[in-house]
């Protein structure tokens, strides 16, 4: 028994190792944000800013846009989230409750669109936007990401914990279709469901790659597009504000992540499950 | 299960419309553009047939771009494949306490944003007043230029990607380790085996599929998570030294305009991508173990 808590020890070990290096960068982002400027190279490695300073963050308030950044992106996520958790839904709800030929080829081609790589699409979809007039407005952005392939998997594989003699039992005491999703499937799987939109939304709300096609005017800039001029403009002394606006940029998702870790973290156990 | 086709079309219609014009529509619009000499913003296209993939083909720039995909993908698969694929051992069997604590923490990353990332570890990277280097010097070493030195700047991009979906694939494979049933471990410690001897009979083999899975998504995605880093830091640079296959793409597309040669790129990335499921679907899922 003595050993096999020794051995146990040698594994923490691993794993401290590991959540130090995971962790760390985080800790560092937030106390450099909250240092001045002679903090920051003074005493770099510090993780206690003292005295802690917010002058970082009322210069890029007064310097930068950062309302206009938080609208732009909270605005494209919540619509993305939206119309994504919408879609899946549906969709998996055609997959779960009704029969039809051709259902599993549809079902996978829906899947497939998860491993197209991006760069496959982004210049004809870069052109139809052009072409809509689209280019820099969050519907320019939105537009390509109202679907979602692994949304469609991971609600199908959701919905499926559904007994099915439920749905049976609704359906003879004279369920419509649409009830049977709102009233009997909707409430089971409520954890998995917001956990999804969460997914979605923090997704959206990270996303550089397309909308910096999209979005050239500063003014239609999301925060991780903003975070973009930090390097360059600033020449990299200005580790501070840059780190600031890191900060607020992961906020969002980092508290998000905090109220509702354990249903993510069973949603994406599923996700590697093979339906 | 209802047959009724004409109501579950009501559900599937918007997603399908959605799928076929920015997924499937793009993708064939993508091959035609290929044939083309265009620079995205000129009225005329000029035909030139397969010109675009003959210039690839024959140009000593796509030995580099090749070169540099499979170092990325090489690194991206001992980060966050090997690695992971090991911790949600120790997570899964070899300890009992903590565990909730250490997968939350170790997820954490996973919900950032990249570009948060790249930022972050350009300061912490950086030669002169980065903590890495100030860590180096207390050992006399001089901190490399790590995102101007070849070969080290994909180093440098492969850890700021490992260090946010180490977590994330982490978090995946734990759910087919936690799946493998304790009493076989505990049947095979009773004969003496070793937690090495454990892994290779049994978790090996059951877990599989998830891994494979695992192992997909990180080939996949590694080069489309690497855009970012890539375009914030380093543009493809030093000389091409961090662009990939992928990136290539934007860069034609978007840096150069030149659009047909970008979409000839993205026709081969498609076809490299293609033949990798098939290969992996023909050998690899043949030797895995399903359940059911």
């Amino acid at each position: 028994m003595k050993t096999e808590t020794r051995q146990e020890l040698i594994w923490h070990v691993f794993l401290v190792v590991a959540i130090f290096l995971t962790l760390w960068p985080i800790v560092f982002m937030i106390s450099t944000s909250l240092k001045d400027l002679n903090q920051v190279f003074e005493s770099t490695l510090n993780p206690l800013p003292w005295p802690v300073t917010f002058d970082n963050y009322t210069t890029v308030l007064g310097n930068f846009p950062l309302f206009t950044y938080i609208w732009n992106t909270f605005f494209i996520a919540a619509m993305v989230t939206i119309s994504k958790t919408v879609t899946s839904v549906m969709a998996a709800f055609a997959f779960v409750y009704y029969d039809f030929k051709y259902k599993e080829s549809i079902f996978n081609g829906m899947l497939l669109t998860f491993f197209i790589p991006i760069t496959v699409l982004i210049m004809p979809n870069y052109l139809m936007m052009a072409k809509l007039g689209l280019l820099n407005t969050p519907w320019g952005v939105m537009l390509p990401c109202l679907v979602d392939g692994m949304g469609v998997f991971l609600m199908r594989q959701t919905m499926r914990s559904v007994p099915k003699a439920l749905l049976e039992a609704a359906v003879l005491d004279g369920a419509k279709p649409r009830q049977v999703l709102t009233k009997v499937i909707m409430p089971l799987i409520k954890p998995a469901l917001l956990a999804n939109s969460i997914l979605f939304f923090i997704n959206s709300w990270n996303e550089y790659f397309w909308p910096l096609l999209i979005l050239q005017d500063k003014d239609t800039y999301t925060l991780p597009l903003a975070l973009q001029m930090f390097i360059s403009a600033e020449g990299g002394s200005e580790w501070g504000i840059a780190m600031a606006v890191a900060t607020l940029t992961s906020l969002p998702p980092l508290i998000l992540y905090g109220f509702c870790q354990k249903f993510i973290i069973n949603t994406f156990m599923n996700s590697g499950v093979k339906g | 299960m209802s047959r009724n086709v004409k109501e579950a079309l009501v559900y599937l219609i918007p997603s399908i419309i959605l799928f076929l014009v920015f997924f499937y529509w793009p993708l064939i619009q993508n091959i035609y553009l290929s044939f083309f000499s265009w620079n995205m913003v000129s009225p005329t296209m000029k035909y030139v047939g397969f010109k675009n993939f003959a210039d690839i083909l024959s140009s000593p720039e796509l030995i580099k771009i090749m070169i540099n995909t499979v170092l990325f993908i090489g690194f991206m698969l001992i980060l966050i494949f090997v690695l992971p694929y090991f911790y949600s051992y120790i997570l899964g069997h070899l300890i009992k306490k903590w565990n909730n604590f250490y997968r939350s923490a170790l997820f954490l990353p996973a919900t950032l944003s990249l570009a948060v990332a790249s930022i972050l570890f350009l300061w912490i990277y950086n030669p002169l007043a980065g903590p890495i280097n100030i860590i180096l010097s207390a050992f006399d070493i001089t901190s490399p230029r790590w995102f101007k030195e070849n070969y080290l700047v994909i180093f440098a991009i492969c850890t700021i990607i490992g260090w946010k979906f180490f977590g994330y694939n982490l978090i995946i494979m734990l759910a087919a380790m936690v799946a493998v049933p304790k009493e076989m471990i505990e049947a095979a410690k009773l004969e003496n085996a070793s937690n090495w001897v454990i892994f290779k009979k049994i978790i090996l083999p059951m877990t599989s599929s998830t891994a494979i899975y695992v192992f997909t998504i990180t080939v996949v995605f590694s080069l489309q998570h690497v855009l970012v880093p890539v375009n914030m830091l380093t543009q493809g640079g030093p000389d091409q030294g961090s662009s990939n296959l992928v990136y290539i793409v934007y860069q034609y597309g978007f840096t150069f305009f030149q659009t047909g040669k970008a979409a000839a790129y993205a026709v081969i990335t498609m076809f490299v991508y293609m033949a990798f499921l098939y290969v992996k679907n023909k050998y690899l899922e043949k030797k895995v173990y399903y359940e059911n």
